[in-house]
């Protein structure tokens, strides 16, 4: 309340790479010495991110889980703590489809290849996925049985994207935009006032964009079928996949979806992505704004009330 | 006494506020109440000349703020 | 399940999987859930704090009239041998303006007019003999801010100085805004000092001593609220109240005798309105309205109702009507013309006694006044900005809506134009 637009013409953009995207921060209407103090900030809290729940290293918090699963529980700080809160909350409010767990059956599935897995590779896999068998007590979290993992992947991305726009906030920026492989969270509007437009990619061409949505607060994720896929017999299968059957889902290309928050916005777009053709009514209800694709390439656009 | 009637009556407004029974308005649907002319503070120095006009025809005067001082204006 | 206290702690903020959204569509279990996360929106660093650097000049040109009509006893009509002559006061006020935001949570702003006053000013009413004067005047003020993120002190000191008046005040505000920062309550007190040592000394109207030098001293108190109603709504109530102690009388004016104290209460209450939606005339458009009731000890009770409609157009350039009314009673003491002594002002054969308070100075009528005019601006580029805005205002007895207006009183005309030029860095 009461604040001020910022001056129009001064911009400082950043571009990096992190957790196996492009990723870019713009800062407007503040001093270059200010903006770049914060972009640096910024960047450090993604990578730390990064960092701190990669699956690929045995000494970080996801690693020594995944290492005790079948042994002992593994202690967690506080971050960690409310991102398994979260996670369990996303399950429960998708009925079970987006599960923390399911990022094992990764393994089964070779998108360089394009060659269906059997089911005798899939049904191991599949016994060893299910967030509700792992186990919680206090600050300790338990994987009940070895080989089970879990994956913060699934919307590790957006929850960078907002801490990094909060460490923006903190740093006392305005008008920023951080935007992480296609998830983007939004500081305050352009200094002129006006929104930014986001680009939203067509899920068939990734050279040409499909519509430009205007961001004034929050932000907007994508999920879709062709970030990793092979088409087979005229059939896309796509690297989302329903943690009970083990196989790609198979009715929208792409959904993007508009929030408060970027990781909000990604859990909605990935679970739409899971619910397949009962995802729209679900979207409705929930009042967000939203740019479906259907199967056929048709575009379903609804924009949030106070856009 | 009609002030103190008056100045409750600021009381009970702020009161009112308080457990206001509207939703509170969130941080991400601030952006339009941003804009400079949504202000309080816009035009200030426009305002405070023409007020210093005011004062000087009208006899009414204050609501803004405090710690002016008088001039022979007349 | 393995679900433990903490989850269901957790729980009782989540609704279940098919609440309905809000009536702003906020989405469900899930956006409260990613809100609880810490840090994803934290609360902005001094948020107050002016982002940019600014400075500007400015011109003010203002220039009134109260025709006389010309003498033939009727009401209203006092010639005193000078039909059709026109009281004029024009003044000429350029000025410079500064913000200057420092170490990202202090800033100091300044500005400085110097006034070129000059014209007729009656001695009685507003159509009667006057005094003809030229006059300068230089006045300042400086406002010093350290801003925390809820909250914020300032301290203000304000000048003003002309050959027979001079001005010295000092002030301290504080604002407190609630977590969610949709209340804010302002608290302010200030304290002023004014000489008045008016050329060719002034005198006593009760016992005819001469005096070259009075002095005027003010306490005044602010108790504000601003507080957000919705995304396009945010009002704001604020009540001042001044103790004066001095001298308050005028000393050009012909037998005015005023008291020495004065207590004034002012309730402004202002909301702004932003249009989203509609038709394309009003769509992104901004209502702003304001009320002022004010009351003094001198009896004067007034009204001041104001609105304007701000309208964005293309190119950065925006058109603001504006309109006023203002509605004053008189003052106990405030002495109507006598329609029997035409051309005299009606204490002329009285003694003036102690306490027996009288003035003519038509201010202290009762009348209603009207303002209307725009203002336009434009964006020029570069952190430029150019704005021009021009009002006329009469004021006039009949025009009262609340009560009698003062009879007897000529039409009270002026026009004000404003040409400014600012630069924010």
């Amino acid at each position: 309340m009461g604040a001020t637009a910022g001056t129009p013409g001064l911009l400082a953009r950043h571009g990096f790479e992190a957790m196996a995207s492009p990723c870019g921060i713009v800062v407007a209407g503040s001093p270059e010495r200010v903006a770049r103090s914060a972009i640096v900030a910024a960047e450090a809290e993604v990578r730390r991110i990064e960092q701190k729940f990669s699956r690929y290293r045995a000494d970080t918090i996801v690693g020594r889980i995944n290492a005790q699963a079948g042994g002992t529980p593994v202690a967690c700080d506080a971050e960690t703590l409310h991102l398994i809160g979260y996670a369990d909350t996303l399950y429960r409010a998708s009925e079970g489809l987006f599960d923390v767990t399911s990022g094992i059956l990764r393994r089964a599935w070779d998108f360089r290849k394009a060659v269906l897995p059997t089911p005798q590779q899939l049904e191991p896999l599949l016994a060893l996925v299910g967030w509700d068998q792992v186990e919680r007590d206090g600050h300790r979290l338990r994987l009940p049985r070895a080989g089970m993992e879990v994956d913060f992947g699934g919307f590790g991305k957006e929850y960078a994207a907002d801490r990094a726009a909060g460490v923006l906030i903190e740093k006392g920026i305005r008008h920023a935009i951080v935007n992480l492989g296609g998830d983007v969270r939004c500081v305050g509007t352009q200094p002129d006032g006006s929104p930014w437009q986001i680009g939203i990619q067509n899920p068939r061409d990734p050279n040409s964009n499909i519509a430009s949505i205007p961001l004034s607060h929050g932000g907007i994720a994508t999920s879709g079928d062709s970030e990793r896929y092979f088409d087979l017999d005229g059939v896309r299968y796509c690297h989302i996949l329903n943690p009970q059957t083990g196989m790609p889902v198979r009715y929208w290309r792409s959904v993007s979806i508009a929030a408060p928050l970027a990781i909000a916005a990604g859990s909605y777009s990935t679970i739409a992505m899971l619910m397949e053709e009962r995802a729209k009514d679900w979207l409705d209800s929930s009042g967000l704004g939203y740019l479906l694709v259907g199967p056929d390439g048709a575009i379903t656009k609804r924009d949030a009330p106070s856009a | 006494m009609k002030f103190i009637r008056l100045g409750s009556l600021l009381l009970a407004l702020g009161a009112a506020a308080g457990c206001s029974s509207l939703t509170p308005v969130q941080p991400w649907e601030k952006g339009n109440l941003a804009r400079p002319e949504m202000t309080f503070e816009s035009n200030v120095l426009e305002e405070k000349f023409v007020e210093h006009i005011y004062g000087s025809k009208e006899n009414a005067s204050g609501g803004n703020g405090v710690g002016g001082g008088g001039c022979g204006c007349n | 399940m393995n679900f433990l206290p903490e989850q269901h702690e957790a729980a009782e903020l989540m609704p279940d999987a098919d609440h309905r959204s809000s009536g702003r569509g906020l989405g469900g279990a899930i956006l409260l859930a990613a809100m609880a996360l810490p840090g994803l929106m934290p609360a902005a660093h001094a948020e107050n704090a002016p982002e940019s650097a600014e400075i500007g000049i400015r011109y003010l040109d203002y220039k009134d009239s109260s025709r006389m009509l010309d003498g033939s006893g009727t009401a209203g009509a006092y010639a005193f041998g000078n039909p059709g002559v026109q009281d004029r006061v024009k003044v000429h006020a350029p000025s410079v303006n500064f913000l200057l935001p420092f170490a990202g949570s202090w800033s100091l702003a300044g500005s400085l007019v110097s006034d070129s006053v000059s014209g007729s000013s009656p001695r009685y009413y507003n159509s009667a003999p006057t005094r003809y004067f030229s006059e300068h005047r230089t006045a300042g003020d400086w406002k010093f801010t350290r801003y925390f993120a809820r909250s914020s002190y300032a301290v203000t000191f304000v000048h003003s100085d002309e050959h027979d008046y001079s001005s010295r005040a000092l002030a301290g505000t504080a604002t407190f805004a609630s977590d969610d920062n949709n209340t804010t309550w302002t608290v302010g007190g200030g304290y002023s000092r004014d000489k008045i040592t008016p050329s060719g000394g002034g005198s006593d109207p009760v016992t005819g001593n001469s005096f070259s030098l009075e002095r005027k001293y003010g306490r005044d108190f602010m108790l504000g609220l601003t507080q957000v109603l919705t995304p396009t709504d945010i009002v704001q109530s604020n009540i001042t109240y001044a103790q004066g102690r001095g001298y308050f009388s005028d000393p050009y004016k012909t037998f005015d005798y005023r008291p020495r104290e004065r207590n004034q209460f002012a309730w402004l209450t202002r909301w702004n309105h932003f249009i989203e939606d509609g038709p394309g005339l009003v769509k992104g458009t901004t209502f702003k309205a304001s009320y002022r009731y004010y009351q003094d000890t001198w009896g004067v009770k007034a009204h001041t109702l104001s609105g304007e409609w701000i309208k964005p157009l293309a190119d950065g350039w925006t058109v603001t009507p504006l309109l006023r009314f203002s509605d004053q009673g008189s003052a106990r003491f405030y002495l109507d013309p006598d329609p029997t002594q035409p051309g005299f002002p009606p204490n002329a054969f009285w003694t003036p006694t102690a306490g027996v308070y009288q003035s003519a100075d038509a201010r202290l009528s009762a009348f209603g006044a009207v303002t209307y005019g725009g203002r336009i601006s434009k964006k020029l580029g570069d952190g430029w900005t150019a704005d021009f805005r021009g009002e006329l205002y009469e004021q006039r007895g009949s025009w009262r809506l609340v009560g009698q207006g003062s009879p007897g009183l000529d039409p009270f005309k002026a026009r004000f134009l404003q040409v400014g030029l600012t630069k924010k860095f």
